[in-house]
């Protein structure tokens, strides 16, 4: 990939930095919360996730329809690169500022779960899945988003991936596959290996749908 | 294959593209290299879409493009190391200031002239600290032409960059663009519905309509060429057919003819048909530009 190429991932990420460091901070405010006690871990919990899930609707919305619609695509477009080499520098900036507060996060929680004593280790593999069901619809949000060229349809994309975001929870929630998470040993039941194949396979396929909306789009615009 | 033309700037061949509700047809139109070229048409004559094509931003569905030697799209990355594009509807980054945005231009063109620059930053009286999402319609149309011109491209593109400018960021805008083409290998493309700023500062004129070249002549044969005639057409005198007349409207005995090839032999043969010729004027471009669109939408429909 050109020079521009990597400028284009470099201004995407400074455009959208802010939403990454509130991310982040907000994500290790919770896991501190985590730590505190029973109502601390409720709520903890769920800002973390909300950090997850707001992280990723705020890099898509801003990263590619507000780009649309204020026309800064425009000036982008302007620069010495193919419309579809720019479009890849999106997909990549996009998965760049969400992927690496989402490995600092990552690596954050498995910190917590294996050194801080308060939790199960087993529980390392519930976080796990869920870390892999953010990054999974998080890359289905963005495929979309190279299709949804209209607001409704971006927030139609946003409802469903937290739909599915919601079966998930209710599916990991189940006594036969959580079972063996809350025990002292990190256990990969087949039903966690299988979840985590379904995400992983999620996630390749949104990219490489995403890939191939780029490579075949004529008009960029 | 034919090999591009190095001394043009761009050419269009057969250049044809259709959206749902609107097609550009047919669309051939060439810039010698260190020209200005006027695109001169009403809201939906197609003048975007002819500069997205030639900035590889859409594909074509017929025709050739090339801009300086490059086929586009195909080679539209290639192009536009060359070529700076502002367009009217074209913003920054709201949060970040101008002068991040220099520092990211200057990373990718090798040319960008630093001194060159902060000369326009203070001609247009910009701060490069501002973040460009207070800067006003035309600070913001500035901060753009700044971002194009420090990379001292070989070929500017700009889309109706005096839309929604007051008069003094006008003048200040075409002066900044009358000084660039100083250097004569350099060209600009220029878009725009005012044919004052066109007139003023471009030397070829194209007018499109509906999607369609009514007419491209460099500015001066535009001038010469169209005359508007005042006549006295006594009664019983029938004014004879003539080839290049456009228009002619009559009230009473006076009538008024609108010629797009103007010879002083025109006014002979009316006079000789009986007519006498009180008036020969000069036109305006805008008189120009409304009569030829008037004129190719009428035989259009017919």
């Amino acid at each position: 990939m050109s020079s521009v190429f990597w400028a284009l991932v470099r201004k995407d990420m400074y455009v959208l930095r802010v939403f990454a460091m509130t991310g982040v901070a907000t994500g290790l405010v919770a896991l501190g919360a985590m730590l505190t006690g029973k109502v601390g871990f409720a709520i903890g919990g769920i800002l973390y996730l909300t950090a997850h899930i707001a992280m990723g609707i705020m890099i898509g919305m801003y990263g590619f329809m507000s780009d649309r619609k204020e026309q800064t695509r425009l000036f982008s477009l302007s620069l010495p690169i193919s419309g579809q080499h720019h479009d890849l520098a999106k997909l990549t900036a996009a998965f760049a500022t969400y992927g690496i507060p989402w490995a600092i996060l990552t690596g954050a929680a498995a910190m917590v779960v294996l050194l801080s004593g308060v939790f199960p280790r087993g529980f390392l593999v519930y976080g796990l899945l869920v870390q892999g069901c953010c990054l999974a619809l998080f890359s289905v949000f963005v495929a979309v988003l190279f299709v949804a060229k209209t607001e409704p349809l971006a927030g139609l994309a946003i409802i469903v991936t937290n739909i599915l975001f919601s079966l998930f929870m209710m599916t990991l929630a189940q006594e036969s596959i959580s079972g063996s998470m809350k025990g002292p040993r990190i256990v990969w039941s087949d039903a966690a290996l299988t979840l985590a194949a379904c995400e992983t396979g999620l996630a390749v396929l949104a990219v490489v749908f995403a890939i191939s909306i780029i490579l075949r789009k004529r008009d960029h615009l | 294959m034919m090999s591009p033309d190095t001394s043009l700037a761009f050419t269009l061949r057969g250049v044809r593209k259709a959206f749902r509700y609107f097609a550009l047809d047919g669309l051939d139109l060439q810039l010698p290299l260190g020209q200005i070229m006027g695109l001169v048409g009403p809201n939906g004559a197609g003048k975007s879409t002819t500069i997205r094509l030639l900035m590889g931003l859409i594909a074509p569905e017929a025709g050739v493009i090339e801009v300086l030697g490059q086929r586009v799209p195909e080679h539209a990355a290639r192009a536009k190391r060359d070529v700076a594009f502002v367009a009217e509807d074209m913003r920054l980054y709201g949060a970040a200031t101008l002068a991040w945005h220099m520092r990211l231009v200057a990373s990718i063109f090798p040319n960008w002239d630093e001194v060159y620059a902060q000369q326009l930053l203070k001609r247009f009286n910009l701060h490069a600290e501002q973040p460009t999402r207070g800067l006003s319609r035309g600070e913001h149309i500035k901060a753009m032409l700044l971002l194009a011109l420090a990379r001292r491209p070989r070929l500017l593109v700009l889309d109706e960059p005096t839309s929604g400018l007051d008069p003094v960021a006008r003048y200040e805008l075409l002066s900044e663009l009358m000084e660039i083409v100083r250097d004569d290998s350099r060209s600009i493309l220029f878009s725009s519905h005012n044919t004052l700023d066109v007139e003023r500062v471009c030397d070829q004129i194209a007018f499109l309509d509906r999607g369609r070249l009514v007419d491209v002549s460099d500015k001066e044969a535009f001038l010469e060429r169209w005359r508007r005639l005042q006549l006295d057409v006594p009664p019983g005198v029938t004014l004879p057919v003539l080839a290049d007349v456009v228009e002619v409207s009559s009230s009473a005995r006076l009538a008024t003819l609108t010629t797009n090839n103007y010879q002083p032999e025109l006014q002979a043969t009316l006079e000789r048909a009986g007519a006498r010729v009180h008036e020969v004027q000069r036109m305006s471009l805008e008189e120009i530009f409304v009569a030829s669109v008037m004129r190719s939408r009428g035989e259009a429909a017919s």
